[in-house]
Order: structure tokens, then sequence, then C-alpha cells
């Protein structure tokens, strides 16, 4: 049963739709688009973002849309704060990062110190579905997602990755 | 300020110099019911203490018996907010209404982006009450009044941090901001809020009568302070007030 998605109040007022003119106050609304996008994509889990047919556009009980100009400000902004990356040139896909990767890089690192895991190991498997990371920001995260977060603690020498029997089995030496 | 009471007065006492025995009597008639009425606010203070006493717990939690209190307490010159009496402060009335300040203070800052600094008291109220109930479990839930806030903003007036009260029509808002807020402004917001909405400059002149410029220019700051959001649909330009619109939306 998929989970109904509570649409924020703001998503009722009419301006919230019409690109800001005054600086303040767009800002204010362009973080609250941001907020918008993610939650809506994280809590349905949904994991791209289509620009032509997303439903947050449009609030037909308010009578309200933003025009292309206004989705393409706010897709910009959204890109651009880290949140989300275009998959493909024409910028028609966005894929959704509900947790950018460095946060959950340094979450992971944060982890893996306060439980003993440095200087021993753990399979990617653990990473997202293990007994020990509930209520970690990276329980259930899309593999994808955990293994670029896992790419930066790497460059940043904090971790090295080596293989397993099979993807899951991949392990992980913290440093 | 002459009085004319023709002869009979004072001045001509003075005048005839039989003044001594008429003022000491005056005197000792003004001294005797000077102490007497001192007595009898004593008399009241004592009963009032002894009432404080008796009943602080229902002062403390109910806003309807906390304000009757208080506006006992006003006639005698008694301020249970202020004072620094013992036998008021095992009330903890100053601390109570300090907290609720700081509360009030919180929630206007936190909203202030999204309404330029202008909301409705019982706006203010309704967030309060939610965040009240959303972290105290165990604990007695205080129910802040409309009348407990505005006493709450008195004491931030006071401490001169900005904050005031602005009546739109017949609703009390809070304006945490510096910003000049004259008539027009006042004028034009209950507009919105009679509306029910957003309005345009055309609405404003039609309803209110004024010209263009006028209605431009009071609109023009209230968008510019962040009070005003601008909403374009199908070649119109209308304003609304996220203050307002909230209010609407909590009925």
């Amino acid at each position: 049963m998929p989970k109904q998605f509570e649409y924020p109040e703001i998503f009722s007022f009419a301006p919230f739709f019409t690109i800001q003119p005054v600086l303040a106050t767009r800002e204010k609304q362009m973080g609250l688009w941001r907020e918008l996008i993610l939650s809506y994509h994280t809590s349905l889990k949904i994991k791209t973002l289509r620009v032509h047919d997303c439903p947050l556009w449009k609030n037909k009980e308010i009578g309200r849309e933003l025009n292309s100009e206004a989705i393409n400000t706010i897709m910009e902004d959204f890109v651009e704060s880290g949140h989300g990356e275009w998959e493909d040139q024409t910028k028609t896909r966005c894929r959704i990062l509900w947790r950018k990767p460095e946060q959950l890089a340094s979450d992971i690192y944060d982890w893996a110190d306060t439980n003993g895991f440095i200087n021993s190991v753990c399979t990617v498997y653990e990473l997202h579905s293990g007994e020990d990371i509930n209520g970690m920001s990276f329980e259930g995260a899309d593999e994808e997602l955990l293994r670029r977060a896992l790419l930066i603690l790497e460059k940043q020498g904090k971790c090295t990755m080596f293989k397993g029997e099979t993807s899951e089995e991949d392990g992980i030496k913290f440093f | 300020m002459a009085h004319r009471r023709g002869r009979a007065g004072i001045g001509a006492l003075k005048k005839k110099g039989e003044t001594s025995k008429f003022t000491k009597k005056a005197e000792e008639i003004k001294e005797t019911s000077l102490q007497s009425a001192l007595d009898t606010v004593k008399q009241l203070e004592i009963k009032l203490t002894k009432f404080a006493q008796t009943h602080h717990k229902a002062i403390a939690k109910d806003p309807a018996f906390r304000h009757k209190f208080l506006s006992m307490c006003a006639p005698l010159g008694v301020d249970p907010l202020t004072s620094k009496k013992s036998f008021w402060s095992f009330l903890q009335m100053g601390d109570f209404y300090h907290e609720l300040a700081v509360k009030v203070a919180e929630v206007c800052y936190a909203y202030r982006s999204r309404n330029g600094g202008i909301m409705s008291i019982k706006e203010v109220q309704n967030i309060l009450v939610r965040r009240g109930t959303k972290f105290r479990l165990n604990e007695v839930v205080t129910n802040y009044s409309e009348e407990d806030i505005v006493l709450a903003i008195e004491k931030l007036k006071q401490l001169g941090s900005g904050f005031r009260i602005v009546k739109v029509g017949g609703t009390r808002m809070v304006v945490s901001v510096p910003t000049e807020l004259d008539n027009d402004h006042v004028q034009v917001i209950q507009l919105a809020q009679d509306v029910g909405g957003g309005i345009t400059v055309d609405m404003v002149s039609d309803m209110i009568g004024w010209e263009d410029d006028r209605v431009k220019r009071a609109l023009d700051l209230l968008l510019s302070e962040g009070m005003a959001w601008i909403d374009k649909y199908e070649g119109l330009e209308f304003y609304w007030f996220p203050s307002v619109w909230k209010d609407s939306f909590a009925l």
C-alpha cells in the first residue's frame, strides 16, 4: 500500500508558485521547494524526478502551477544544493540524493568509529541492513549511494574496499 | 488654571489672614482620609496575598483565573509580574511571563522569514500549544491564553526589543521587526484579511479609494519587507499576506 504524502501548508499558498522577486523571500521560497521535493521523493521512495510530469509543479485545488521558467529555476537550485543530479544531458531526469554522499560518508565513518570498526572489517550488506545500524541515516540506503559514500571515504584514506564472493559480501576496512 | 470661587475660597481666606485655622483642619482631614485609605489598601493587599497563597495552583494552570487575579491586583497598584517582594515571588508569575516572553520571541524569529515579522497572536498561541503537546508528555501542559501572550509581548516591548502589537481590524498582530507600519499599511493588511485572500492594486483602490501610487507604495513596502508575497496569475498580480492567510487557514 503506497504511503500517502502529506503536503506541507505552503503548497496551498498561491504565491508559492510564483518565483518571488524579493531576494530574502525568494531564498525562503527556494528552501521550501527543496524541502518539498526531497521529502516527497524520499517518503514515497521515488528515486528519480521526471521534470515533465512531476506532480509537485501544480496544485489543482488552488488553481496554481509553476511555469517552465519557474520549474527551471527551482530545479537548478535543487541540483546546486547537492540533493539532486542530472541523469541526462537534456536535463529531463534528476536523481534524488536524499542524503548527500558526503553526509553519508561522514555518518558512516562516525558510526564505524563509535562502534569499534576502526581497523576492522564489515560488509556492504551489514552497512545497510545489519543489526547495529538501527536508526542510522544509512539504514536501508540505496547500495549505489552507499558505494559512492564509501568511495569518498576511500579517497579520504578512511577506508578501503575489497571484493567478496557476492557484491553483498564486499568488504570495507575502516582506518 | 484659575479658580473663580469668589470670596469664600482659600485665596480669600489667605487674604483675610485666617488661613492657619482652616488649613490645619484641612490637613487633618486629608491626613485622616489618607490614612484610612492606606489602611483599606493594606487590608486588601493582605486579603489578596491570602487569596494568592490559597489559589496559586489555579492561577498557574487556568488562564481565565489568572487574569481575574491580575485584574484584582491592578487597581491596588500591585504588579505580581515585576514585583520583587517575597510574598509575590512565591507565585513565580514574573518567571512565568519571562519564560513565555522567551517562547514568544522564539516563535516570532522562527517564522520571520516566512511572514516578514508579522503574525497574529492567535497563530503564536496555536504554535505554542502544538509545541507544548509535542514535547511534554508527562508534565502539565501550560495553557497560554491570548492575554498571556499580550502580557509577554509587553514585557518584550519594555526590554526595547522592537516587539509591539498592531491591530489589524479586530485581530491583534505581533510585529517583531523595526519596520515602520503606518496606517496605510495596516489598512491594506486589513483589506487582505477581509477579502480572505490575495489583493490587487485595483482592488485596493476600488475598495479603499486611494490613488494607484499610494496603493503601490504601501504594497511595495510590505512586499520588500517580506510581509507580502506576490502571486502572478493570468496577467494579474495578487499580493498575499502569510500572517493573514495563516490566520484564516487556522480556522
